[in-house]
């Protein structure tokens, strides 16, 4: 299953610059950077390294055989809504278990955070029961890297197409990708209502760029690795790049279960299981923890030791909280002529209009729209109609054929507010394979984050109306209980009493350990995080490259 | 395992030069993916490995009244059953325990709607969509729903979806190469804009 290419080899006993855990979408750019910086860089990760060839378009084996993914079979969870609850096994989060990680599987959507993002708390007004807060850093000490991500990976879109759009020192490097049907009919419907929709910047390829070639519409973005190596993952982008330095060694199935201290509590090696189960110990001068808003923290809850009883770096007790999914209504609508929403990307049109919510509705949130297709024939099947559609039989049959190709959706993607009780934390009832306590989820949607999400898909459901859908139906809003965004749940902060890290990553309590993904974020933006995980790691590249160049770490 | 996909790229892949010159024409990769679909998994006649004889005229039955045979082929044309057989004892054999009780259970239920009927094979079309009626909205039927859609709509390489009739039914070409007109709306924009 693994191919891992000719590399940079180092002993366990080699004390590399840096040790990161977890390959994906930000420790994958921390891996390029840093070993392009001058450093030797081991990468940790638990999944596989996959070549594009060994994608497949199988929807039911890419799902059953959970092939780019976390495994609820060996890797078993449990959930509950609130602490009062007994917590429930059950899958309750996904995440890109592999080298290059969720970025390898994803839609795509690659939306900047706006300047209201960072200083939403100091605008607004903290909200009574939850973590909402500004974050250490703004939207110009961030700006300069999001052009970095977009034009060292790939994106494609239209610079200042939106009124809404923050702003930016370089347009993007690719123009937009080509308008689907979807994008078409969300454009003359939200037109017709006033509003300002503009071409998806997506981190897809619209020509061909940097010797990569240009997406083919094979329409297998969601949920699918890319064959063509079209989708700007980090697969055909930082993780050759990182090892091209020949100061990087990217190493698979490297399941990490602890991070070990010396006695003046400097993290020295990491604790991981290898692909035959065996333990090993990787030394380094310091360490960054990249696995996700899920997995960050449970490996430091997991890394406890007599000077952190409660969790490696956890002296404020809050790692693990605010964890932040995002919501994702969805409404759809059925059209006279054929869509063929089965080919090409799934995004194609989106809108800000509703970014910031107007306060006088009486909730705080916001968001954005987006037209897509997001089903492949057996989901279609499952719960791609009308719950007024036959669900079987002979005019179920005739449904589907109807249907398949005259169908769209209105995605909508929301704010999450941080709330303490949100979190991720360990199960010592459940065990892993690997016999760990399983990750346990509890989560349960601030009322405002519901109401914002009803909020938008009304305005999704108009949309489909003036678009002129023959029949539209909304997928009712309930709470969630599985997450694919992970977010919050080691917050950045200037104080180390209400945050885990500082705003260069690095963790109050432990001076050579930095974290970098998801579990930085402060708030949760507009549902679309990933251009900003990625955007944070090359500015943490950065300001850690800088502080060893000091020598500070 | 053969993998169309990857003997795909892997034609593909020679054609990686002539690509940046212009030449992998849609027809080009039309002609490659094609030839790499030619080597199906075939299950006919395969003797079952998780079906009992019993079983599998039981979710036979059931499957023909998901996708009924109609003026299109259905479930039956499709392979589903040899699909499923296929999918339990090879993919997900996790799920086989809980795929028998949900066939279990749709045999008591048949067994309530015609007491004297020995299993849900034996009664009438009328009489099984009556119990599937009585049923249809229990998570046993949902798992036996899902793996039919599984074994008409899936990738053919494993030998499901034969000759590909789910997806002609639903228009899903399976082309890998799409240049833009994709749909009427976009094609209509297109012709606007010239």
């Amino acid at each position: 299953m693994s191919a891992a290419p000719e590399q940079r080899r180092y002993k366990l006993t080699d004390q590399v610059d840096f040790l990161i855990v977890g390959c994906g979408a930000s420790g994958s750019v921390l891996a390029r950077e840093l070993s392009r910086n001058g450093f030797s860089v081991v990468a940790l990760e638990q999944g596989p390294w996959l070549d594009r060839s060994q994608f497949t378009h199988d929807e039911y084996r890419v799902q059953a055989q959970h092939l780019l993914t976390n495994n609820p079979q060996k890797q078993p969870m449990t959930f509950r809504k609130t602490p009062k609850d007994k917590a429930v096994k059950q899958p309750a989060l996904i995440y890109g278990r592999m080298v290059g990680g969720g970025t390898v599987h994803f839609t795509a959507n690659y939306w900047r955070f706006h300047e209201i993002d960072f200083i939403e708390a100091s605008k607004k007004g903290t909200i009574p029961g939850t973590g909402f807060a500004d974050w250490p850093i703004t939207y110009a000490d961030m700006e300069p890297y999001y052009t970095k991500a977009e034009w060292d990976l790939g994106v494609s879109g239209q610079a200042g197409a939106s009124p809404f759009d923050p702003p930016r020192s370089k347009p993007y490097p690719l123009p937009p990708m080509p308008v689907k049907s979807s994008g078409v009919l969300f454009e003359q419907g939200a037109r017709k209502l006033g509003y300002h929709p503009f071409p998806a910047p997506m981190a897809i390829l619209s020509q061909s760029y940097q010797g990569r070639l240009a997406c083919a519409h094979c329409g297998f973005c969601m949920g699918f690795g890319c064959e063509m190596g079209a989708k700007s993952s980090p697969l055909p982008t930082m993780v050759p790049q990182a090892v091209a330095t020949g100061r990087c060694e990217i190493r698979p199935h490297s399941y990490v279960r602890k991070i070990e201290l010396d006695a003046h509590g400097r993290a020295i090696g990491a604790v991981y299981f290898d692909q035959n189960g065996k333990e090993n110990l990787q030394h380094a001068k310091a360490f960054i923890v990249s696995s996700n808003g899920s997995e960050t923290p449970r490996l430091l809850l997991l890394s406890k030791s007599n000077r952190f009883p409660d969790g490696l770096a956890n002296s404020s007790g809050i790692v693990g909280k605010y964890l932040m999914f995002n919501t994702d209504p969805l409404c759809g609508g059925t059209f006279e002529h054929e869509l063929n929403e089965y080919k090409s990307i799934q995004v194609t049109r989106i809108l800000h209009d509703f970014y910031e919510i107007d306060p006088k509705h009486g909730f705080y949130g916001g968001g954005g729209l987006d037209a897509r297709f997001l089903w492949t024939p057996i989901s279609f099947g499952s719960i791609g109609m009308s719950p007024r559609a036959p669900q079987w039989g002979s005019d179920y049959k005739k449904a589907m054929a109807k249907n398949f190709n005259r169908t769209m959706f209105i995605a909508c993607h929301t704010t999450s507010l941080p709330v303490a009780d949100n979190s991720i934390s360990l199960d010592d009832t459940v065990k892993d394979a690997w016999g760990l306590p399983a990750m346990r989820v509890t989560y349960k949607d601030h009322p405002d984050d519901l109401k914002t999400g009803q909020f938008l898909l009304d305005r999704g459901m108009e949309i489909m109306q003036a678009a002129g859908a023959q029949d539209r139906w909304a997928f009712p809003i309930e709470e969630t209980t599985f997450g694919f965004h992970l977010l919050g749940t080691c917050r950045m902060g200037n104080d180390p009493k209400s945050s885990v890290i500082n705003s260069d990553h690095r963790t109050h309590d432990v001076p050579n350990l930095f974290l970098c993904d998801g579990s930085s974020f402060v708030t949760s933006g507009r549902g679309q995080p990933t251009e900003t995980i990625q955007t944070l790691a090359f500015r943490a590249s950065d300001r850690i490259t800088a502080l060893a160049k000091k020598g500070e770490i | 395992m053969d993998n169309a996909r990857r003997r795909f790229l892997a034609l593909a892949g020679t054609s990686l030069g002539v690509l940046y010159l212009g030449g992998l024409t849609p027809e080009v990769l039309a002609q490659a993916h094609e030839h790499a679909k030619s080597a199906q998994r075939n299950l006919d006649g395969q003797p079952f490995r998780f079906f009992t004889p019993q079983q599998a005229a039981d979710y036979e039955a059931f499957a023909e009244q998901i996708i009924p045979t109609d003026e299109t082929p259905g479930a039956k044309e499709a392979n589903v059953v040899r699909f499923v057989d296929f999918a339990l004892s090879e993919i997900e054999p996790q799920n086989k325990q809980d795929f028998a009780k949900a066939l279990d259970a749709l045999n008591a239920q048949a067994k309530k709607t015609a007491p004297q009927a020995a299993a849900f094979s034996a009664l009438s079309s009328a009489q099984q969509v009556e119990a599937m009626k009585a049923v249809e909205k229990t998570e046993d039927f949902g798992m036996l729903k899902y793996y039919v859609l599984i074994g008409f709509f899936g990738d053919p390489a494993d030998g499901g979806n034969k000759d590909q009739i789910g997806w002609k039914l639903i228009g899903f070409e399976d082309r890998f190469y799409y240049a833009p007109p994709f749909g009427y709306y976009d094609a209509q924009a297109m012709k606007e804009k010239a």
